[in-house]
């Protein structure tokens, strides 16, 4: 099971994400949610409006399975990417997060993280950021 | 499909006043990618040029499945865009005359195939700046339809 950092998290819930929906036959749309809840080690929750769960909609019926980009500075900051299984409910799109990938640009870039020990994520961040999460 | 001059003048890279982006692809049976990307520009009015450095899932998305989306990440400043069309990776290598609705590989290698050494990355802080820059081609985006993410109006058709 893939488990979310405090780096990552605070990431997340403060600056929200771009999320990668497709259809069945790979047609991509993208969303943006500009915060989001973390709920348990793994799971991300976006409050939607309506046009955007209108959007997606169709997509989420069909092809489950999202992509979620930082949002914002923590584009640049957070150079990570979270895939998962995705649940549209109301206006509430819970995404439980199966893979992470390190998307710092040079050798490390689609390194894949959710396959090592978290205590060696937190120990590769230290080493690779200067952040611990985005500034309070 | 043109892109308007407000476009086309944010579709620089950060460092000379654009932004950053994020490039959805995904792979033929529909699993997503999206990745930051902050080495972009327009080429012409019609395309989004993105230089293929580190893209890993990205050119095998894109080698099955030639289609993507661009969304602005920072700053946002009211650009609420995102640019979806056919897309691919013109490669070094590629014959000079080959043509990507409307883009020539030939002149989009000439403009954008170095991008450290016409747009080097040096207003980047050090823990976050790529250790080398080796670009293998452009991600080049045919853009057919311009739709607003703004959260409330999201879909909305812009062009």
């Amino acid at each position: 099971m893939a488990q979310l950092t405090g780096r990552m998290k605070g990431w997340l819930e403060k600056f929200g994400a771009h999320i990668g929906t497709a259809t069945k036959a790979g047609f991509p749309t993208t969303i943006v949610v500009e915060q989001a809840a973390i709920e348990g080690d793994n799971v991300v929750v976006f409050d939607l409006t309506a046009a955007q769960a209108a959007q997606i909609q169709a997509n989420m019926a069909e092809n489950p399975y999202v992509a979620l980009g930082p949002h914002a500075i923590a584009s640049i900051r957070a150079a990570y990417q979270f895939k998962g299984s995705a649940r549209l409910s109301g206006n509430k799109l819970k995404v439980e997060i199966k893979e992470i990938y390190c998307t710092k640009p040079g050798p490390e870039a689609a390194l894949r993280l959710d396959v090592l020990p978290v205590e060696h994520i937190v120990k590769f961040e230290e080493t690779r950021w200067r952040d611990s999460g985005p500034p309070k | 499909m043109k892109m308007n001059e407000e476009m086309l003048g944010a579709l620089k890279t950060i460092g000379t006043g654009g932004v950053v982006v994020h490039l959805t692809t995904c792979s033929s049976d529909g699993i997503p990618n999206t990745v930051g990307e902050r080495f972009i520009a327009a080429f012409g009015e019609e395309h989004i040029v993105i230089a293929d450095m580190f893209a890993q899932k990205t050119k095998v998305n894109l080698n099955e499945n030639p289609v993507g989306v661009i969304t602005v990440a920072h700053p946002v400043k009211g650009r609420y865009w995102a640019f979806r069309g056919p897309c691919m990776i013109i490669m070094w290598g590629e014959d000079e005359n080959f043509d990507f609705h409307g883009a020539r590989a030939g002149e989009v290698l000439k403009e954008w195939g170095d991008w450290a050494a016409k747009e080097p990355p040096s207003e980047v802080p050090p823990d976050i700046r790529p250790p080398a820059l080796c670009q293998r081609g452009v991600i080049t985006l045919k853009v057919d339809e311009v739709y607003s993410w703004k959260p409330d109006e999201s879909g909305r058709k812009i062009l």
